[in-house]
């Protein structure tokens, strides 16, 4: 026990280091950009006295240290600043997009963690029957296409020429909640191939592993090995990946963000590296980051929970 | 399993062949026409510039495949001495000094990394290669670093150090071997990430010039076309689908054989 | 997402004026949109319309810098003057102006109109939001504009009167008034988080990065508009807009793709109207290093480009070619002048001449906007065939435009909608802001002068003519067309004026608009 605790402190230690270190280098990356903000700015009028008057009102004609220093400690106070370009406070940035952005992740995480887990399951019931080829050949499949090209093709048929369900969410969300089923699903579908195989992999391993075995010499039904005996082993690696997958669903959440019009913070971020607005960028950043450490965290102590021996990532 | 070893074969090798073969067979640009426009001496019709698409078929494959390949080969030529190094050392220091940068770069979010890193870098295979392997690395380096710890602790390396082996031997010879098995399994899915990663990259438009030869940049450039013109978009979609699915079958197929011949 | 780039800047990519009906010689038939005024308007109900977005996330009309902030601008507020069709300034807020005899003081006379708080738009107003904009702290875009505009000399003679002196002599004052941006504004304002124009519309609500609703203004000067309600939404992918328009979730979609226009045209589930001969495009040439600073090799490049494939090519044919010259059918155009054709002979001859046998030079280009890095690969395959080889550079976008100004030899261009005196001040003087091709020519500046101070109308076209003469014959930009700009409506929408490129007085004018 002392074992785990110490071994919880390390990783939580890490975690904040972590944490720390993800703005730091962020804004590391955003300095070696091309341009700064007030050249992005003036766009296609780059008239140099004008860019000039933009940069030294927007503060960037500071040294790079002192203006990473004034965020850093505006941080510790709970300060995320202002958007270079329009002076909004950074918070209503993370405020306007965190919404949708998280709706769109919590829907598609309900239903892919039930999802996966039936599906791998289902898979592993009769390894090589015709249900696990046709989930196999079918996640496959599904698998190999980008969120980009699934969005496509689902608004062009399901939407446009079935006119089942509103192809983009144009008009909002509140308004009109069937709009939110195809980002949903484009999300939940590359995930959703990925973690069922590692489920089925686990499930297949853990039903010839010695403890299983002898359950099932002791006259234990199927389905009860099957759901209390051998599926929490099977878990550990899938959590684990589930957690990498969530870094993933940021990246497939842009995509569906800007094919279906759903203002989250993928669209806030896209602009704001577009425009060099770095006090959005790094408040981003450290959003994003706090969520993966926090996520990763969270995998990693669940992992070691379900199966103490394996040494989990730490 | 031969059924699926075949179908994954058969899977690949289009595209391989055409990714190998395609820019031999493609000859001189010929004279462009209206952009979107089916037949008229172009069997695959014209792309978004008016170009032939049989053509940028040929010429498109090469890239996406030699990107997603030099991507997954830059990604262990770090990975692999990162994490062999972390795992078979006994100072404990320079564990720490190789794994916890990978510890802050896999906390980035790879989306701020792309987007960032894209801006930064100029556009094109060399640039593209970099980046996704930059996303790889650090998971790739931790996946390493865990199997080799599983395989250093096995009594047959304590035997190996107490003969006074060197270290280099010990992790070439001992524990990459014995690590085979994992490392190609892994690097099939990364072949695979990869593939989804450069496609994304062209949707997103960063890391590719908007009028490359690509596979994926040509399904994603000819989508305003899908109404007009829906081979431009189609045939490229389904090359790049085939070259992943097929990668995957294969792997299982390696993958299951492997596993029985270890069980055994 | 490259389809069109994210953000489009009003002149990087806006549509240049033409005027279908003017004898400029344009002459393309134009597409008439359905049914435009053949019914009489109805009365009511709410347009969704929807553009690219992206960027600026306030309702401060003075730093409109991308079409949707326009769009929303001149839903919102009034401009002294706009642009016509043929990009001559039009009167909006003011009725009349009126030079002295040295085109030195301009009397303005404001029309009867009023904010909509109820007060009345006064000479006190629009000092207060042209000094606003002048303002050397601010960087407003418009400043550049107002820049020959004394402010601290002119003044209000009553409050329907104003007295604009300015620094020189200035024929084409009016365009001014109708400058990007150059919004009048209630005097005093500094906050626009629930903005008070004078505009067609009044404000509802606005949710930054979303949405702009606004309801009809039934005080407007002009007559209110018909609709009740407008709502103006923001969509960066292509595709979105053209899922929204065809899903009904929208009825107006700006800026689309020429493959989705051909797709749709036609079959009736929308109305695409094509803003004919828009955005200008071409390369630019600086005219101060080598290569380009030898006349001959500049006219040797002019004779490279074969204008027609270029079009086809880089605009999916949705354009028209170029003759080196900005402003194609706009007032002062030279049409007269013959259309210059690919003649790689010629071109070689000229090369040889200056000395430039194997030359090589890098094109930059960049993502920035739609058909640039199409059109400079197409550039590259031309310039081999006269033994030119071009190396293309592809750049970044977000700094692409400054990036250019001053580096490099050799670049991709484009612009959108301004009077050709605008052109020739802010991008052809020793003294221009943005002067890319580096042309800096004291008898050039001495032509634009001599023209700013010539009040007969016929005398100064003449002039135009001849400082035009000399850009085709030598100068640094190489204008080879002119896109069309793509707006699509659902069946229902009426009232889209067919001629009006983006940023003239009817292009997004939704107060003309109604729903059938």
């Amino acid at each position: 026990m002392t074992s785990l605790r110490s071994w919880t402190g390390r990783r939580l230690a890490l975690g904040l280091g972590q944490a720390a270190a993800v703005p730091a280098l962020v804004f590391v990356l955003t300095e070696a950009l091309p341009g700064d903000a007030a050249d992005a700015l003036a766009g296609d009028d780059p008239d140099p006295r004008r860019i000039a008057v933009l940069r030294a009102a927007m503060h960037l004609d500071r040294p790079a240290r002192q203006r990473f220093l004034d965020w850093a400690g505006g941080l510790l106070r709970g300060d995320l600043g202002t958007s270079l370009v329009s002076g909004r406070p950074v918070t209503r940035y993370l405020a306007d997009g965190l919404a949708p952005t998280l709706l769109l992740a919590a829907l598609a995480l309900a239903l892919l963690v039930p999802l996966s887990l039936l599906l791998g399951v289902l898979a592993a019931g009769r390894e090589g029957g015709p249900l696990d080829r046709a989930i196999g050949s079918a996640t496959l499949a599904v698998y190999a296409v980008p969120e980009f090209a699934l969005g496509v093709l689902l608004v062009s048929v399901v939407a446009l020429r079935l006119g089942w369900l509103p192809p983009t969410a144009v008009g909002g969300v509140r308004e009109q909640p069937a709009v939110l089923v195809l980002p949903v699903l484009v999300l939940v579908a590359r995930p959703l191939c990925s973690i069922s195989r590692l489920v089925r992999a686990g499930m297949l391993a853990a039903l010839d592993a010695p403890h299983v075995r002898q359950a099932r010499r002791h006259g234990l039904s199927e389905a009860r090995i099957r759901w209390t005996h051998a599926l929490p082993n099977a878990l550990a690696p899938a959590a684990q990946q589930l957690a990498r997958t969530c870094d993933w669903l940021l990246c497939g959440v842009v995509v569906v963000e800007a094919l279906f019009v759903v203002p989250g913070l993928g669209t806030v971020l896209l602009d704001a590296v577009a425009a060099r607005d770095v006090p959005v960028v790094q408040g981003l950043a450290v959003v994003f980051g706090l969520f993966t450490v926090v996520l990763n965290l969270a995998a990693d102590l669940l992992a070691r929970r379900l199966a103490p021996r394996s040494e989990a990532a730490a | 399993m031969r059924p699926r070893f075949l179908l994954g074969a058969a899977l690949v090798a289009v595209p391989l062949l055409l990714a190998l073969c395609g820019p031999l067979l493609a000859g001189p640009a010929g004279p462009r026409a209206v952009s979107f426009t089916p037949g008229q001496g172009h069997w695959l019709g014209t792309d978004f510039t008016g170009r032939d698409v049989w053509r940028q078929v040929l010429l498109g494959g090469r890239p996406v495949v030699l990107v997603a390949l030099a991507a997954t080969a830059l990604t262990y030529a770090v990975a692999l001495p990162v994490g062999l190094a972390a795992a078979l050392t006994r100072r404990t220091w320079l564990e720490e000094v190789l794994m916890r940068p990978l510890d802050v770069l896999i906390a980035v979010p790879s989306l701020v990394l792309v987007l960032v890193c894209a801006a930064a870098l100029s556009p094109g295979p060399v640039g593209l290669s970099a980046l996704v392997a930059l996303v790889a690395v650090p998971d790739a380096a931790r996946t390493v670093h865990a199997g080799a710890v599983e395989v250093a602790a096995r009594p047959a390396v304590e035997a190996m150090r107490m003969s006074g082996e060197s270290s280099a031997r010990i992790a070439l010879g001992y524990t990459a071997r014995s690590l085979r098995r994992t490392l190609a399994a892994d690097a099939g899915t990364r072949l695979v990430g990869a593939l989804y990663l450069v496609s994304t990259a062209a949707f997103l438009g960063v890391g590719v010039q908007p009028d490359a030869s690509d596979w994926a940049v040509m399904v994603d450039r000819n989508r305003p076309g899908l109404d007009l013109q829906p081979l431009a978009v189609l045939v490229p979609a389904a090359l790049i689908a085939a070259l992943a699915t097929g990668t995957n079958l294969l792997l299982d197929a390696a993958l299951h054989r492997g596993g029985r011949g270890a069980r055994r | 997402m490259n389809q069109l780039p994210r953000r489009q800047f009003l002149l990087g990519t806006g549509a240049a004026a033409l005027a279908l009906t003017t004898a400029a010689g344009c002459g393309t038939g134009s597409t008439r949109a359905p049914a435009a005024d053949a019914a009489s308007p109805r009365q009511g109900g709410r347009l969704r319309a929807v553009f690219a977005g992206g960027g600026n996330e306030t309702l401060d009309p003075h730093l409109t810098n991308l079409f949707v902030d326009a769009a929303r601008a001149k839903a919102l507020f009034d401009k002294l003057a706009d642009y016509g069709p043929d990009l001559a300034a039009v009167p909006r807020l003011a009725e009349s102006w009126e030079p002295d005899a040295t085109l030195r003081t301009w009397t303005v006379k404001l029309r009867r109109a009023a904010f909509h708080d109820g007060r009345p738009v006064t000479a006190d107003d629009v000092l207060y939001s042209y000094r606003r904009i002048a303002d050397p702290e601010r960087a407003f875009r418009a400043r550049a504009s107002l820049e020959p505009i004394d402010l601290a000399a002119s003044r209000a003679l009553d409050p329907a009167t104003v007295a604009f002196r300015l620094k020189r002599p200035y024929a084409e004052f009016p365009n001014v008034l109708a400058a990007f941006g150059a919004y009048i504004v209630p005097g005093g304002t500094e906050d626009f988080t629930a903005p008070v124009g004078s505009g067609p519309f009044r404000f509802t609500s606005f949710t930054p990065g979303r949405s702009l609703l606004l309801a009809r203004n039934p005080d407007h000067w002009e007559g209110a508009p018909h609709l009740d309600e407008l709502e103006l939404l923001v969509a960066a992918e292509e595709s979105a807009r053209v899922s929204a328009l065809l899903g009904g979730q929208a009825d107006y979609a700006h800026e689309l793709n020429p493959a989705t226009a051909r797709a749709h045209q036609g079959k009736g589930r929308i109305e695409v109207v094509r803003l004919r001969n828009s955005a200008m495009q071409g390369f630019v040439m600086k005219t101060d290093r080598p290569p380009f600073d030898d006349e001959r090799v500049r006219r040797a490049f002019f004779l490279i480009a074969d204008r027609r494939e270029l079009v086809d090519g880089a605009l999916s044919g949705a354009g028209e070619i170029g003759n080196d010259l900005f402003g194609k059918g706009c007032r002062y155009y030279p049409a007269d002048l013959p259309q210059r054709t690919q003649d790689l002979e010629g071109a070689r001859a000229l090369l040889r001449a200056a000395g430039a046998g194997n030359l090589k030079v890098t094109l930059d280009t960049s993502p920035v906007a739609a058909g640039f890095v199409e059109a400079a690969g197409i550039f590259k395959e031309q310039a081999a065939r006269a033994g030119v080889t071009v190396e293309v550079r592809v750049g970044n976008k977000d700094t692409y435009w400054k990036d250019v100004l001053d580096g490099g030899t050799f670049a991709s261009y484009r612009s959108g909608a301004m009077p050709i005196e605008s052109h020739l001040s802010q991008r052809l003087l020793s003294t221009s802001t943005t002067n890319a091709t580096h042309w800096k020519r004291p008898d050039f500046d001495e032509l634009y002068a001599r023209a700013q101070s010539t009040a007969d109308p016929a005398a100064r076209t003449a002039l135009y003519e001849r400082m035009q003469r000399r850009l085709h014959d030598g100068g640094g930009f190489l204008v080879w067309g002119f896109a069309d700009w793509i707006v699509a409506t659902a069946p229902r929408v009426r009232g889209v004026a067919p001629d009006a490129p983006a940023n003239t007085l009817d292009w997004a004018r939704f107060d003309r608009l109604w729903l059938a």
